[in-house]
């Protein structure tokens, strides 16, 4: 309920430039689509259409960057905030991840987009796409918690977490397809949860690239692990964070 | 009627140090050891109850330590040792004008603001007419605040917050603002609220507003409670302190000029 009060906060910020919200991601795969696409030619890289290939994992990878990035300022931001305020300091996490949420369901048109050049609908197993959005909350929620209350502590996290996500956006597959890597590392690819979000993502379309079920299964355990460790870490890092305003 | 009751509570703060070469460099240096981040106690085994319709003055303490108790009241911010319990929800008025978002309308900025002291978005609407009308903003209601003297935000903070309903205040600083018409209408809102039973623990750098207001203080020595008094017995053990104070410092230096 007051989450609408940071989230109505958000909006107001975000109408100046709405347009953008949708021109970036945008911009971004098409970048990537001329080189990995037009100019490497057909190396078959991840799967055609390679376009809509490519904006399916953008999107939700641009919110995953955007969500945990702006995590680790939460608590430098919202100094003044935090000293007068009744609400739990969970909320200022709560907010990012659902504003960033929120921008990321704005920017769904540009899929939708992709669907109309492309001329390739989804299957009926896109009902896993909202799934997929539920789990990745789940996962940022977790991830935000730890990251915002370890940043606290440990102000080099900000830093250490840039290169992170950088890594994380070669680990991941969004530029390729799981079925590029050798079978053995699929396992080992598993422990990355976004490869599971994101194998639900694509599943509307590509239903053969199956992720195995085990695979997923491990993915989410990770993400609920994260959510777990991110709580614990923010209950007892709670202190310090109050003090810091 | 006890509303807070401090036991035991201790504090302890990081020193933000603001010395030259913020930033990096400040940081390289604490790396290669020479400057440590240093924490000071705050407050140190405090323990009093507040009673309802209590006025309570802190006297003798600094600024920080003052803030620090009014926000461990109110909840926002967590002892490191000893209890802090609350039978009522306390309103923190802590930095509030700073916290108006200068990007937003008025009207986005009483939203926000009610809702981050714990009102409810119907509860804000109800309220707005009579927040607007008290801070005399009714006529820019919708224009964004944007570089609005810290007058007109301290009004707008102050309206927000005195038109909760609560019973409890914390109050840094900021018990009166604006000028003197506004001032006056402060004072009449705030003593009705206290002839209805209100509680306040009022933090100020003020004496006059103390000896006005307050029926009860707490005089504090390095962090810890050293009398619980009324207002002109503290103030003048504050004044004692800094006389004792100057003419300590005073001492060395003609003996030095004796030699």
């Amino acid at each position: 309920m007051l989450v609408l009060r940071d989230l109505q906060r958000q909006y107001t910020k975000f109408r100046l430039g709405y347009l953008w919200s949708l021109l970036e991601p945008l911009g971004m795969s098409l970048v990537l689509w001329l080189v990995f696409s037009v100019l490497l030619g057909e190396r078959a890289l991840g799967l055609q259409p390679y376009l809509l290939f490519l904006s399916v994992a953008i999107l939700p990878w641009w919110w995953f960057l955007k969500s945990v990035n702006s995590s680790t300022k939460i608590f430098r931001r919202t100094r003044g905030e935090l000293a007068f305020t009744s609400l739990p300091p969970q909320i200022w996490v709560l907010r990012t991840v659902l504003s960033s949420m929120i921008e990321f369901i704005f920017s769904l048109p540009v899929i939708l987009l992709a669907v109309i050049i492309t001329r390739d609908l989804p299957g009926p197993w896109i009902v896993l796409f909202p799934v997929a959005v539920i789990l990745q909350f789940i996962l940022l929620y977790g991830v935000g918690l730890l990251v915002s209350s370890l940043s606290i502590v440990i102000p080099d996290i900000a830093r250490i977490v840039k290169i992170i996500l950088r890594a994380m956006f070669y680990l991941s597959p969004i530029l390729y397809s799981i079925s590029n890597i050798p079978e053995k590392l699929h396992i080992v690819a598993a422990f990355n949860p976004l490869v599971g979000i994101l194998g639900l993502y694509r599943i509307g379309w590509w239903p053969e690239e199956q992720v195995s079920p085990w695979a997923l299964v491990i993915s989410f355990s990770v993400a609920a692990a994260f959510l777990i460790a991110g709580i614990v870490t923010f209950r007892s890092l709670k202190p310090r964070i109050l003090k810091e305003a | 009627m006890s509303i807070v009751e401090f036991d035991h509570v201790s504090i302890a703060l990081s020193k933000t140090k603001r010395r030259k070469g913020a930033g990096r460099s400040q940081r390289l240096r604490r790396f290669a050891g020479e400057t440590k981040r240093q924490i000071i106690p705050i407050l140190n085994d405090v323990s009093f109850t507040l009673n309802q319709g209590d006025s309570l003055a802190l006297v003798g303490a600094k600024p920080m330590a003052r803030t620090s108790l009014l926000r461990l009241a109110a909840g926002t911010l967590l002892p490191d040792s000893g209890t802090v319990t609350r039978s009522e929800p306390i309103v923190p008025m802590i930095g509030i004008a700073r916290s108006l978002g200068r990007t937003y309308t008025i009207r986005q900025n009483i939203y926000l603001i009610g809702g981050l002291l714990g009102m409810k978005p119907a509860e804000v609407q109800e309220k707005l007419p009579g927040i607007v009308e008290f801070a005399d903003l009714s006529s820019v209601l919708d224009k964004h605040l944007g570089t609005a003297p810290p007058i007109t935000r301290q009004k707008l903070a102050w309206s927000i917050a005195m038109s909760m309903d609560a019973r409890v205040y914390a109050v840094d600083q900021t018990l009166v603002v604006g000028e003197r018409e506004f001032r006056q209408k402060c004072w009449t809102r705030v003593d009705e609220l206290r002839e209805q039973g209100a509680t306040f623990i009022v933090s100020s750098d003020n004496s006059k507003l103390y000896r006005r207001f307050c029926d009860r203080a707490l005089y504090f020595a390095d962090g810890t409670i050293d009398a619980d008094t009324t207002v002109p017995e503290a103030l003048a053990m504050a004044r004692q302190a800094r006389f004792a104070a100057r003419d300590q410092s005073r001492a060395p230096k003609s003996e030095e000029s004796d030699d």
